[in-house]
């Protein structure tokens, strides 16, 4: 499939990651588009974060990672964006959110203060994600949701062109899922950049994206949501067992539940 | 160089008008924890963020074979642990790194070898066990000129290192694939950390000895944590404990004629305690 040109793409061609003998990605082909979200699901071990590492460039490949640039953006390399599931930080370390800001934003060493540019930069990117009161918070006591929030925030600062959600709503809240995910879906129909992120949650994904990637070591299927989330694909992806199932939550909240079957 | 110490030295008398400060070798000794204990609190902030503790204390035991080693070659001891210890440091960073073992296994590995290693060659060279003793427990009074020049070196090349690295280092303990995409080299930072780390904890056991000086990284950067809610106030207040605790050891052990090293720690011990007891009482917000 040809992208059109006004868009930024990530074209990924028979992408292969081994590690240690074992294949945990074979053959994958896959577009992600700029203006939309696309989300990769699959069962645990299906390879998704490995996906998003290879795209970050951190493990080896075989196959292509290409990008192209919409024309009007001139040229060069993306800029990825990447927020990661959780940071494994004890509640005690002396960081706090400015610092965390000040560590990718400035040469002068974060014990000497964090500079003006910084700050200012800092504030308006929390301010757009709702959580500028969490400006001198430690990193270590935010709740999930906060964290989550000003992760977002600090990837929207550097004006990604593709930013990559690693289980974006894990260890937060329905209640506060749903405000994120509009929140999410808000910024980006605002910027031009292209949004994977992986999920867990199939009513997430079934609001929020626009495409699917189904993966489970090798792409099981990809396409707009509507037409890939169907019983067949979730069963080829996830065993015979799994079913979409709904709670009997007000707000209808969805989750695929595995039921053990291979 | 001789004479950059001698002029120290007269400045020191000026600074410090007292019984204890007078003779030579406690100016040395002064100089010696001045200069290594808050190089050594500096980088036990990130220390402690990236949980290396055990790190240096395997770093600080492998002096037993350096010392040995120099020993057996007939060249100062000295230097033979500065070189095996910053050996040991790459090692292990370079094993760590190319195995699914957890760290803290690879550490223990490395660590009983090293002290094996240094015991099965002292108990050949009668003898050597006395030479042991001043490195084991640390002799800061009985440091040498050279010594001394090297620690101010050190001192320089430390301050150096964390005004280029110290976000980088900070960012990669927070998450590493995020500090990847931020242009962080896991495999360069970590190396020269661990080589930096190498080169403090070997100049530290002049001062506190092999047994304690992981001591010096870990308890001014713990009092830290107790107090400081930001990076910087962290880095100032862990500086602050090894200034003060330095200082506070190296007097009170003039007047108590207890061993310099361990009165040292003891003061810092004491100053983690303080920050411990105002943590309980400060009111969570």
């Amino acid at each position: 499939m040809n992208a059109s040109e006004h868009f930024h793409t990530l074209e990924i061609r028979n992408l292969t990651v081994r590690k240690g003998g074992v294949e945990i990605l074979s053959g994958i082909d896959a577009d992600i588009r700029c203006g939309e979200v696309t989300a990769l699901v699959g069962p645990n071990g299906a390879g998704k974060t490995t996906l998003l590492l290879a795209i970050l460039g951190q493990v080896p490949y075989t196959g292509e990672i290409r990008f192209c640039r919409a024309a009007e953006h001139g040229q060069g390399a993306p800029r990825i964006g990447y927020v990661p599931q959780r940071l494994p930080l004890d509640q005690d370390a002396p960081i706090t959110v400015l610092d965390f800001f000040a560590l990718s934003a400035q040469r002068r060493p974060v014990f000497l203060g964090a500079s003006r540019r910084t700050r200012e930069a800092a504030r308006e990117s929390l301010e757009r994600a709702g959580v500028a009161h969490l400006l001198r918070s430690p990193l270590g006591r935010l709740s999930g949701g906060e964290l989550q929030r000003v992760l977002f925030a600090l990837a929207l600062r550097d004006a990604p062109d593709i930013l990559l959600l690693d289980e974006p709503v894990s260890g937060v809240d329905v209640a506060g899922e749903e405000l994120f995910c509009d929140f999410l879906s808000e910024v980006q129909r605002d910027s031009r950049f292209s949004l994977l992120l992986v999920s867990h949650d199939l009513s997430v994904v079934t609001r929020h994206a626009d495409r699917v990637i189904c993966l489970n070591r090798r792409l099981v299927c990809s396409g707009a949501t509507t037409e890939v989330l169907t019983p067949e694909n979730l069963a080829a992806m996830y065993g015979a067992d799994a079913h979409l199932f709904r709670h009997s939550h007000a707000d209808g909240h969805g989750h695929l539940h595995d039921d053990g079957g291979r | 160089m001789e004479t950059i110490l001698s002029g120290v030295f007269a400045l020191m008398d000026r600074l410090l008008p007292f019984a204890f400060a007078e003779p030579a070798f406690m100016k040395r000794a002064l100089l010696a924890l001045l200069l290594t204990a808050p190089a050594a609190a500096a980088l036990g902030v990130p220390l402690v963020q990236h949980r290396m503790a055990f790190f240096s204390d395997a770093i600080g035991h492998s002096a037993f074979t350096g010392v040995a080693i120099g020993v057996l070659l007939g060249v100062s001891p000295s230097w033979t642990m500065v070189g095996f210890g910053v050996l040991v440091a790459v090692a292990i960073t370079l094993v760590k790194g190319r195995t699914e073992l957890s760290s803290d296994t690879v550490i223990g590995v490395f660590f009983s070898t090293v002290v094996a290693l240094g015991i099965a060659i002292i108990s050949r060279e009668k003898g050597l066990t006395r030479n042991l003793q001043a490195f084991l427990y640390g002799d800061p009074l009985a440091v040498t000129d050279a010594e001394i020049l090297w620690m101010a070196a050190l001192f320089l090349l430390v301050s150096a290192y964390l005004a280029f690295l110290y976000n980088r280092i900070l960012l990669l303990g927070i998450h590493e694939g995020f500090a990847r995409t931020k242009g962080v080299r896991p495999p360069a930072v970590e190396i020269s950390f661990a080589v930096v780390v190498a080169l403090v904890v070997t100049a530290a056991i002049h001062s506190v000895g092999i047994l304690l000086v992981t001591a010096l990284l870990v308890i001014p950067a713990a009092a830290a944590r107790n107090v400081a809610r930001g990076a910087a106030s962290a880095l100032w207040v862990s500086v602050g404990v090894a200034v003060l605790s330095g200082f506070a050891g190296i007097v009170a052990s003039w007047y108590l004629d207890t061993a310099t090293g361990a009165t040292v720690v003891l003061a810092a011990s004491a100053c983690f305690a303080v920050t411990a007891l105002y943590r309980v009482a400060r009111p969570r917000e």
